[in-house]
């Protein structure tokens, strides 16, 4: 097989003091997550990939300037722009997700009710100060292609050698973050070819809008990875990045990393839906440093198929539609401008399948826990997956009836578990949330089933309860268990 | 027949170890335990092993039921069964039952000289992600802390040197990783902790102590071990580099085992002129309940 080194990703040139990381939306709930964050839609078969990523940046467009290493050289029609919009809408779908349920007063009867609600995550990007169309300063860079795509300019560099390229850049008005030629080396080694945007102001002003649109490419190639490494160099501490891919088999997975399912399905208690979104993010904080920070967390995986009825259970938000899929490069439903992939070395053959498989991955990554760029395999897995959090409402009205009686004792054993919970997956203090639990409406529920009676009540518990996991108890079971076999046998 | 007894033990050895490590993944990685799909792979295992001892058990000495064979056969069975638990995933119970049947089944139908040709687990996790297209491997699914290095190396170490393949294993995971750092270090320039990503994952280290050291399906003499191990890994350092398959030296460990009777025909030659003083290896052999029946 010819080799290719196929590297695609974002890379990120920030001019000192323009770092701006915007798009901070605030959801339902009234809560916000991280939002130092790069999202990614990424739409794999065989060995075609489309990479869409999401712009929202929000200076002056004249300090705009992205470089991204690129396995080839895209042709024209391998760029293009697309519908900004798809990344809230693929978001709002795939978020984590915040599910009320209503008890029903057992000496009653009451029609059930659900709805969901959700947190939402946010966008950042890029930036540099100025850029000049000289040409090519020493030999060591080639400019390979030079295209108008909508409202930016895009030139394609192939370079020899790390210096010469960061002459280049550095002659052409772009910041080279600190360490990033010890990044710049082995991908032009690699053989990668570095695509260059900036803005076009005359296409920006015909188009009469205040943001850029989301570039989009496609390529061949039997690498399916995104190259994070050289927007590490940039980056301080812990950014964070949502990838939205979508595949025909299943879901995909992280091949250098770990891959955790967050926690999930998961009753929390009732005070959380004011904050849902900083829930999550404690959560997501919690369960990140515990595994160790180099992994990749799903939070998402489902069938969405447009012939598929059942997108998510409960729906957050409308599932995207065909149209939205294939403006997110899911060039199988339908677009035939995107099928010209005659020169693939090994790939599968165009099955004919409708199906699309979407899987949301969340990193939060820094130099020190991902040396490496994210690589990524497609799994035939089709199991469905959700972060989906609950919080029940306690019934009303009188429960003098035995069963009532009974619900009651139920309610609170109910909610202490909760109280738990919330400690065991956020990893914050109990006592935190008495405020959340105290202003919560919680007047109507039984005065010794309230959260804020049982807050203090399930703290001290925990203090005085030795917090040994149950884990190191079955880990030293097996380990007497073999030790002991063995000497059985004779080995030890 | 000492080695009997010998290889009885090693082989207990390693199905504690994989359960081991079986747990470490569910209580410390949080692998979801997905026990139907664990007991599908023991119980076929087995059911198949059993059924084979059976079948040639009545077609050779017309005994019924042929319990010693099963009894010997057994802990083979479990720790193919094992294999696939730690590596092979999939949704779908017939995929799991035809792996687990493919595994087992290679053992007895293929076969040269007394030797099955294939290690079973790679077999089985090959042919089911090759035949049914909905099994996959996660070779990410371990991780890469530095703490489960040591882990895995010292349980893989005892291991091998139990059943004194130790030479296999090294003589895959130096050269791979030779030549893995010559490219990502010395000729890329990446920095040091991307190599050592790319060599401390768990899936690489299991590979190297428990999976290409299988002493039935190697060859028998050190010599050509080391040759062919060298080769395993070369091969694999290609595809893993160049074609970008993480989950090569699996697939390359299956696609090459067919070169180990060669092997062993070329060196069988020099083992016999150089009157090898421990000819013990080749003892262990025994553990194949059939070749002891046609003994």
């Amino acid at each position: 097989m010819k080799m290719k080194h196929l590297i695609i990703g974002v890379a990120v040139m920030l001019a000192p003091g323009i770092m701006s990381f915007c798009g901070f939306y605030v959801s339902k709930a009234d809560g916000t997550l991280k939002n130092k964050t790069s999202q990614v839609i990424l739409v794999r078969d065989g060995n075609k990939t489309v990479i869409t990523m999401y712009n929202d940046f929000k200076g002056d467009t004249k300090d705009f300037a992205m470089v991204v290493p690129v396995p080839v050289v895209l042709k024209q029609e391998d760029i293009k722009v697309v519908d900004q919009d798809i990344f809230q809408r693929l978001n709002d779908y795939s978020a984590p997700r915040l599910v009320e349920y209503w008890d029903r007063n057992p000496c009653n009867n009451y029609p059930e009710m659900a709805k969901g609600l959700t947190g939402k995550v946010a966008g950042v990007q890029v930036s540099r100060d100025k850029y000049m169309d000289d040409a090519e300063k020493k030999e060591t860079v080639k400019i390979e292609a030079k295209y108008l795509v909508g409202e930016y300019d895009i030139l394609i560099l192939s370079a020899t050698e790390s210096t010469g390229l960061k002459e280049w850049l550095l002659n052409n008005g772009y910041k080279i973050p600190d360490g990033a030629e010890e990044v710049l080396d082995p991908y032009i080694k690699s053989n990668l070819k570095f695509f260059v945007v900036k803005v076009n102001e005359k296409e920006k002003q015909k188009l009469n809008n205040n943001f850029l649109r989301p570039i989009q490419i496609k390529f061949n190639s039997p690498k399916f990875m995104l190259p994070i490494r050289l927007g590490m160099a940039n980056a301080d501490g812990d950014q964070d990045l949502i990838v939205y891919a979508f595949t025909r088999k299943g879901r995909i997975e992280c091949t250098n990393y770990r891959n955790v399912n967050i926690a999930t399905d998961k009753n929390i208690p009732l005070f959380v839906q004011k904050n849902f979104g900083m829930f999550y993010n404690n959560l997501f904080n919690h369960q990140w440093s515990k595994e160790n920070k180099s992994v990749a967390f799903l939070e998402y995986a489902w069938d969405v198929s447009p012939q598929n009825y059942y997108h998510c259970d409960p729906c957050i938000a409308t599932a995207p539609g065909e149209q939205d899929l294939v403006q997110s490069g899911v060039w199988w439903l339908g677009g035939k401008d995107w099928s010209d992939y005659s020169d693939v070395d090994n790939d599968e053959p165009d099955n004919g399948s409708k199906n699309v498989h979407f899987t949301r991955l969340h990193f939060r990554y820094n130099r020190n826990s991902f040396p490496q760029d994210l690589f990524f395999q497609v799994t035939p897995n089709t199991e469905t997956f959700q972060a989906r959090y609950i919080i029940t409402h306690p019934a009303n009205g009188d429960f003098t009836c035995d069963a009532g009686k009974k619900y009651l004792q139920d309610l609170k054993v109910r909610r202490k578990k909760e109280l738990q919970d919330l400690t065991a997956l956020t990893g914050t203090n109990l006592n935190n949330w008495q405020q959340d639990a105290t202003a919560a409406a919680d007047e109507e529920t039984d005065a010794t089933a309230q959260y804020r009676t049982l807050i203090p009540e399930v703290a001290a518990a925990a203090e005085h309860e030795k917090t040994w996991p149950a884990s190191m108890i079955i880990m030293s079971a097996l380990v007497l268990g073999g030790a002991g076999f063995m000497r059985w046998k004779g080995m030890v | 027949m000492n080695s009997i007894h010998f290889s009885r033990d090693a082989r207990y050895f390693q199905i504690i170890f994989q359960c081991v490590f079986l747990a470490y993944g569910i209580v410390y990685l949080g692998w979801n335990a997905e026990w139907w799909l664990y007991f599908t792979y023991l119980g076929t295992s087995v059911s198949t092993q059993v059924l084979f001892e059976t079948i040639l058990a009545r077609r050779r000495t017309h005994q019924w039921p042929a319990w010693n064979a099963i009894k010997n056969g057994l802990p083979s069975a479990v720790i193919s069964a094992m294999g696939l638990c730690l590596l092979l995933k999939t949704n779908d119970y017939s995929t799991a039952i035809l792996a687990a049947f493919i595994s087992i089944a290679s053992k007895y139908l293929i076969r040269f000289k007394g030797k099955h040709i294939f290690n079973p687990s790679a077999f089985g996790i090959v042919s089911a992600v090759l035949i049914t297209g909905n099994a996959w491997i996660s070779p990410g699914q371990w991780g890469s802390g530095t703490v489960l290095l040591f882990f895995v190396l010292c349980l893989g170490f005892i291991i091998t040197t139990k059943v004194q393949k130790l030479d296999t294993s090294l003589a895959f995971l130096i050269p791979f990783g030779g030549l893995i750092f010559l490219r990502q270090v010395i000729y890329l320039g990446w920095p040091l902790d991307y190599f050592i990503q790319s060599i401390s994952t768990g899936s690489l280290l299991l590979f190297s102590f428990f999976m290409i050291t299988d002493p039935k399906t190697t060859p028998n003499h050190y010599k050509a071990r080391i040759i062919w191990s060298v080769l395993v890994a070369a091969v694999s350092f290609y595809i893993v580099t160049f074609t970008f398959i993480s989950t090569a030296p699996v697939w390359v460990l299956v696609f090459m085992q067919p070169l180990v009777p060669l092997l062993d025909y070329i060196f069988k030659a020099k083992l016999f002129h150089w009157k090898s003083p421990k000819p013990v290896k080749a003892k262990l052999i025994v553990f194949d309940p059939v070749q002891k029946k046609s003994l």
